[in-house]
C-alpha cells in the first residue's frame, strides 16, 4: 500500500516537473481574422438543386458522436434558437431556404424546400412566393407541401411552443404582439394573414410594409414543414418528424440522442446536406474540460467524437502546441461580435465616447480572456464575415490602446464611469478598470448576477454607463445587425437591444433608406454607416469577435464551424475508415 | 467547523491547588510555566510557532515586501504571456522579477499576490476568531455561572444559530447586505466586505467557544475557591472575571488557535464561490479557485498557492494542537 502512494505520488511530481520545465516559447498557429465573407443570392435555380458536391475522403457508414455538457433544450423545429439547436435541426428538418457554406466564409444563400430563395413578385419586397420542391418526403415517404410549411409557421405563433424566432411572425402579423394579432389554437386549420398556399407548390407571403430580407429570415428552423396531422403537440420537441437525411430514433431526454438514416430523403433534392455516417449519437453530461481530455485520449467511440464544448481556456496551453492534434483541431473565428456598450444617455459628451476608443487596449483585454483561440479584435460593428464588410478603425490606436491620444480629448478631465461586468466575468472587469484607468478614467466596476444582466441592461434608465454586450446575427447582412442595435426610435422602457440608446435622426434616415434597398445591393451601404455611426457617436468600443477552438477525433471528418452562426456544422460530417 | 471535543479539554488545575513538588529545585512553578516548559520542548510546536510567526510577519510587511520586490499585485505583465495568454518561458514564467512566475491570462505577479492574499486571509480570520472568542467567553460564562432562566434563553440562541446553515446564509446575506448600504453606482471597499464577512463568522462562530466555557463554569463554579469567594462576598464581575476566567485560559486559548486556521479556510471557501473577496482585490480562496483549471497547462500556478495555504493551516492546526497537549498534560497524546 505504501509503495503503491508513494509511487504514485512519484508520478505525479514526475508530470509536475515534466510539464514545468518545458519551456514555452509563444510559438503556436494563428488565426485568420480578415478573412474576407462573400454571400451571394442563387439567381439560378440550378444553385439550389441537389445533389450536394461529395466531400473529399467521405465514405459512408460509422456512428459520429458529439459530446456536450448540457441537454439540447429544444428539438421542435418551431422553438429551436440555441446555436447547438440552429446546427442539430439541419439533420432531421429542411427549411424553404439555406445557406450553401463552405466554412470559409464563402455563402450562397439557396433554396432548401424551395426551388429559388423566393421571388419578389412586384420587386417592393412586400409579397413573396416559393416554389416547393418535386420529390421532397418526409420520413414516413409521404410529400412535403406547401400547407405543411405554412403551418409549421402558423405553429410558431402560438405561445405553447415559444422560444423560436419571431422575424416572419411579426412581418406578416405587423406587430411585436403577434400572438395576440393572430391565435394559432382558434384558427386552427387555417393561416395567419398574408400567408397562403393556394396550391401544394406555392407558398405566398404577403406584408402590410417591405421586408427585403425575408429570403434570409426563411432559412431559419421555423419554417421546417410540419404536417398537421403529425403535429404531436409539445411531443414535436422530443420527437420531431423527420424531412431531412436523418431522424430521431431514440431521444432519452437529458442523456442521449439518436439520430439514423431517412431512407426516404432523396439527396437529389437537397443543395446543401449529406447522408454520411449511418447514424449520429449526441451524449450529454461531459464538461468542456472532460469533452477535451476524451478528445485527446482518442479511445473507443471518442475517435468519431466531436467535443460540442471546444477546448476551454485553461487546457488550450496543452493542446496549442501539441503536433499529433493539429490535424484534429479547427481554428476559426465566428460572426459573434463582441463590443463595450457606451450608455450615451448616461455618456453625453461624444469626446468621451471617442476617447473610449482610443484608450482600449484590445490586446490586453484578449490575452485577459484566454488568447487568439478566444478572441480576435475587430474595430468595427459588424463583423468581418457580414456581406459587404469593408474593414476600417475610426480610432486608430495600436493593438494595445494610445493612452495620449485618449487624455489629450479627455482635457484634463477624469470622467468617473460606472462599468457593468458579469459576476462570472469580474476578471474582465479588472483588465478593463485597470487599462482605462491608465488613460485617466475613474471606473467603478459593479457586478451584476448572470442571470439578470441582459435584462437590466435593456431598461432604458439603467444605473450603468459601460457593459459588455455581444451580438450574434441570425443572417450575415448588416440589417439584422446595425438598424437592430442602434435604431434609436425603438427604443422602449425596457427590453431594448439598442443599449446604447443611441437616437441621431441623421443615422435613423439612413436605416430607412438602405433597408428599402435590394438585399443584395445594401452590403456596401451598411459597411458605409457602419463607418459613420462609429466615427460620428461612437455608441460602443468594438472590442473583438469571438474565435472557435475545436477538438474532434482521429476517425471524425467533415466538421467546420459555420460561417454565419460560428459553432460547428454537421452537414458534410463524415467517420473515416 | 469543528468544535473541539469537550472531553479532552479539562481546565488546568486552579491555582488554589499548586502542582505537587517533583524535586526542591523545581518546586513552586506555576502551571502556565509548566505549561511554556513543555512547548518549548515540543518540536513540532516551535516549527510550527516559528512557520506562523514568519506567516504574520509577511503578511503584515506586505506593502515592505512590494517596495522592495519592486511590483504591486495590481500591475500587469502581459508581454510576459503568449499569443494564448499562457506564461513565457519555464514553469509558469518563473524568473528573477517573478519569483513564483505570473498569472496566465491576466499577467499579474503570482508571488505578490500570494503576500496580500495571505494578509487578506490572515486579517480576516484573525478578526473573525478574536470576535468569536471575545463573543463565546462572555455568553459561555454568564450562562455557565448565571444558570437557570439565563442559561435557558442563551442555550436557546446557541441552538437557535448553531441550526442556522452557514453557506446558505452567507450566499443570501453578502450581496444583499451590500445593496443596502451602497447605491446601484457606487463602489463597494473591499474593507466593508472584509467587515461583512468577519460579521458573518461572528454570527456563527461564536456557539462553540460559549459552550465549551459553560462546560468548564459550570464544572467550577461548585468548587471550594468560587465558594470562599462567595462567602466574602464578592460580586458578579469579580467573581466571572476574576475567579472564573483566570482557570479558563488553557480551553480558550486552544479554540482560538484551533478556529483560526478553520477561518482562513472558510474565507478561502467563500471567496472561492464568489462572494468572499472580489476581483481585483489579492486573495487565496479566488486565486485557488482559479488556478485549479490550470492543473494540466500550468501547474506551477496551482502550485504555489496550494502549498502555501496547505502549510499556513497545518502550522495553526499542529500549533493548536501542540498547545493543548502542553496546557493539559493529562490529554492523551
Amino acid at each position: 500500500m505504501r509503495t503503491r502512494a508513494a509511487s504514485a505520488a512519484g508520478a505525479a511530481l514526475a508530470l509536475l516537473l515534466l510539464a514545468a520545465c518545458t519551456e514555452n516559447k509563444g510559438e503556436g498557429p494563428s488565426v485568420d481574422v480578415n478573412r474576407q465573407s462573400t454571400g451571394v443570392i442563387a439567381t439560378d435555380p440550378a444553385q439550389s438543386r441537389g445533389p450536394a458536391a461529395e466531400v473529399a475522403g467521405a465514405a459512408k457508414g460509422g456512428t459520429f458522436h458529439i459530446l456536450r455538457q448540457s441537454a439540447i433544450s429544444h428539438l421542435d423545429p418551431q422553438r429551436i434558437y440555441s446555436f447547438v439547436g440552429l446546427m442539430t435541426a439541419p439533420l432531421y428538418s429542411r427549411f424553404l431556404t439555406t445557406w450553401k457554406d463552405d466554412g470559409k466564409g464563402h455563402l450562397t444563400l439557396v433554396g432548401d424546400l424551395a426551388e429559388t430563395p423566393g421571388t419578389d413578385v412586384n420587386k417592393d419586397c412586400k409579397t413573396w412566393e416559393f416554389k416547393i420542391k418535386d420529390g421532397v418526403k418526409y420520413e414516413d415517404g409521404s410529400a412535403i407541401t406547401a400547407k405543411d410549411i405554412a403551418y409549421g409557421i402558423s405553429r410558431a405563433f402560438s405561445p405553447d411552443y415559444s422560444g423560436g424566432p419571431t422575424y416572419v411572425q411579426e412581418w406578416l402579423a405587423d406587430s411585436p404582439q403577434f400572438d395576440k394579432a393572430w391565435d394559432f389554437k382558434a384558427n386552427k386549420g387555417s393561416f395567419p394573414p398574408g400567408l397562403t398556399a393556394p396550391d401544394d407548390k406555392t407558398l405566398r407571403f404577403t406584408f402590410a410594409k417591405g421586408h427585403c430580407d425575408l429570403p434570409f429570415a426563411v432559412s431559419l428552423p421555423y419554417t421546417a414543414p410540419v404536417p398537421q396531422a403529425k403535429d404531436t403537440g409539445l411531443g414535436l420537441d422530443t420527437q420531431p418528424f423527420s424531412s431531412g437525411p436523418y431522424k430521431v430514433t431514440k431521444n432519452t431526454v437529458g442523456t442521449e440522442i439518436v439520430l439514423e438514416r431517412n431512407t426516404n430523403w432523396d439527396p437529389a433534392t437537397d443543395p446543401v446536406r449529406h447522408q454520411y455516417p449511418d447514424r449520429f449519437v449526441w451524449t450529454f453530461g461531459a464538461d468542456p474540460d472532460a469533452q477535451a481530455n476524451r478528445i485527446i485520449a482518442d479511445s473507443g467511440d471518442d475517435q468519431t467524437a466531436l467535443g460540442w464544448g471546444g477546448v476551454p481556456a485553461s487546457l488550450v496551453g496543452t493542446t496549442i502546441n501539441n503536433a499529433s492534434l493539429k490535424s484534429r483541431s479547427i481554428l476559426s473565428p465566428t460572426p459573434s461580435a463582441n463590443r463595450l456598450t457606451i450608455n450615451t444617455l448616461r455618456v453625453t459628451d461624444v469626446n468621451i465616447r471617442r476617447a473610449l476608443n482610443y484608450a482600449i487596449d484590445r490586446d490586453g483585454l484578449i490575452k485577459s480572456l484566454g488568447g487568439d483561440t478566444v478572441a480576435a479584435p475587430m474595430t468595427t460593428l459588424m463583423p468581418s464575415s457580414t456581406l459587404g464588410f469593408v474593414n476600417y478603425d475610426a480610432y486608430p490606436a495600436g493593438p494595445s490602446g494610445n493612452v495620449e491620444k485618449a487624455k489629450e480629448l479627455l482635457a484634463g478631465k477624469t470622467p468617473e464611469l460606472v462599468l457593468g461586468v458579469l459576476d462570472t466575468d469580474a476578471e474582465t472587469g479588472a483588465q478593463l478598470e485597470a487599462n482605462l484607468e491608465k488613460a485617466g478614467f475613474k471606473i467603478t466596476v459593479k457586478l451584476i448576477p448572470a442571470d439578470a444582466k441582459l435584462d437590466e441592461t435593456s431598461k432604458k434608465n439603467n444605473p450603468w454607463d459601460l457593459y459588455i454586450d455581444s451580438w450574434a446575427a441570425d443572417w450575415p447582412s448588416g440589417a439584422s445587425i446595425l438598424p437592430v442595435l442602434f435604431d434609436g426610435r425603438t427604443i422602449k422602457d425596457a427590453g431594448n437591444n439598442n443599449r446604447s440608446y443611441l437616437n441621431d435622426d441623421k443615422i435613423n434616415v439612413e436605416f430607412d433608406r438602405v433597408l428599402a434597398m435590394d438585399p443584395a445591393a445594401q452590403g456596401p451601404e451598411w459597411a458605409k454607416l457602419d463607418k459613420k455611426l462609429m466615427e460620428d457617436d461612437a455608441p460602443a468600443v468594438p472590442l473583438y469577435v469571438d474565435v472557435a477552438y475545436y477538438l474532434h477525433g482521429s476517425k471524425a471528418g467533415g466538421i467546420f464551424v459555420s460561417s454565419i452562426f460560428g459553432y460547428p456544422s454537421f452537414v458534410d460530417a463524415h467517420v473515416k475508415s | 467547523m469543528a468544535l473541539p471535543a469537550e472531553v479532552d479539554l479539562n481546565p488546568a488545575p486552579p491555582p488554589a491547588e499548586p502542582a505537587a513538588p517533583v524535586a526542591p529545585e523545581v518546586a513552586g512553578r506555576s502551571p502556565s510555566r509548566l505549561a511554556w516548559a513543555r512547548l518549548k520542548k515540543d518540536r513540532v510546536a516551535v516549527v510550527s510557532a516559528a512557520v506562523i510567526v514568519l506567516m504574520l510577519v509577511i503578511a503584515l510587511g506586505a506593502p515592505l515586501i512590494e517596495w522592495a520586490y519592486g511590483i504591486g499585485p495590481y500591475d500587469d505583465f502581459k508581454a510576459r504571456l503568449d499569443r494564448f495568454g499562457m506564461p513565457l518561458g519555464y514553469a509558469g514564467g518563473i524568473d528573477g522579477d517573478h519569483w513564483f512566475g505570473v498569472e496566465p491570462h491576466l499577467g499579474r505577479d503570482i508571488f505578490i499576490r500570494l503576500v496580500y492574499g495571505m494578509r487578506t486571509s490572515l486579517l480576516i480570520a484573525t478578526a473573525a476568531a478574536t470576535l468569536t472568542s471575545v463573543i463565546g467567553v462572555l455568553v459561555g460564562l454568564a450562562a455557565g455561572f448565571l444558570g437557570r432562566w439565563v442559561d435557558a434563553i442563551l442555550g436557546w440562541v446557541m441552538d437557535f444559530a448553531l441550526a442556522m446553515p452557514f453557506m446558505v446564509f452567507a450566499l443570501a446575506v453578502v450581496p444583499t447586505v451590500a445593496l443596502r448600504f451602497y447605491g446601484p453606482r457606487d463602489d463597494i471597499p473591499p474593507l466593508f466586505r472584509g467587515v461583512v464577512l468577519v460579521g458573518i463568522f461572528a454570527v456563527f462562530g461564536w456557539t462553540g467557544t460559549a459552550r465549551l466555557v459553560r462546560g468548564q463554569v459550570i464544572s467550577l463554579r461548585e468548587r471550594e475557591f468560587i465558594e470562599a469567594a462567595r462567602a466574602a462576598g464578592a460580586g458578579l464581575g469579580h467573581m466571572l472575571f476574576k475567579q472564573l476566567l483566570p482557570n479558563l485560559w488553557a480551553p480558550i486559548l486552544i479554540s482560538f488557535s484551533l478556529a483560526l486556521p478553520s477561518y482562513v479556510t472558510a474565507e478561502a471557501a467563500l471567496s472561492f464561490l464568489d462572494v468572499g473577496m472580489v476581483e481585483p482585490v489579492p486573495d487565496f480562496g479566488r486565486m485557488i479557485n482559479k488556478s485549479i483549471n490550470y492543473l494540466q497547462s500550468d501547474p506551477a500556478y496551482v502550485f504555489f498557492p496550494g502549498i502555501t495555504i496547505f502549510v499556513m493551516v497545518l502550522a495553526f492546526n499542529l500549533f493548536g494542537d501542540a498547545l493543548r497537549d502542553a496546557l493539559d498534560p493529562r490529554s492523551s497524546r
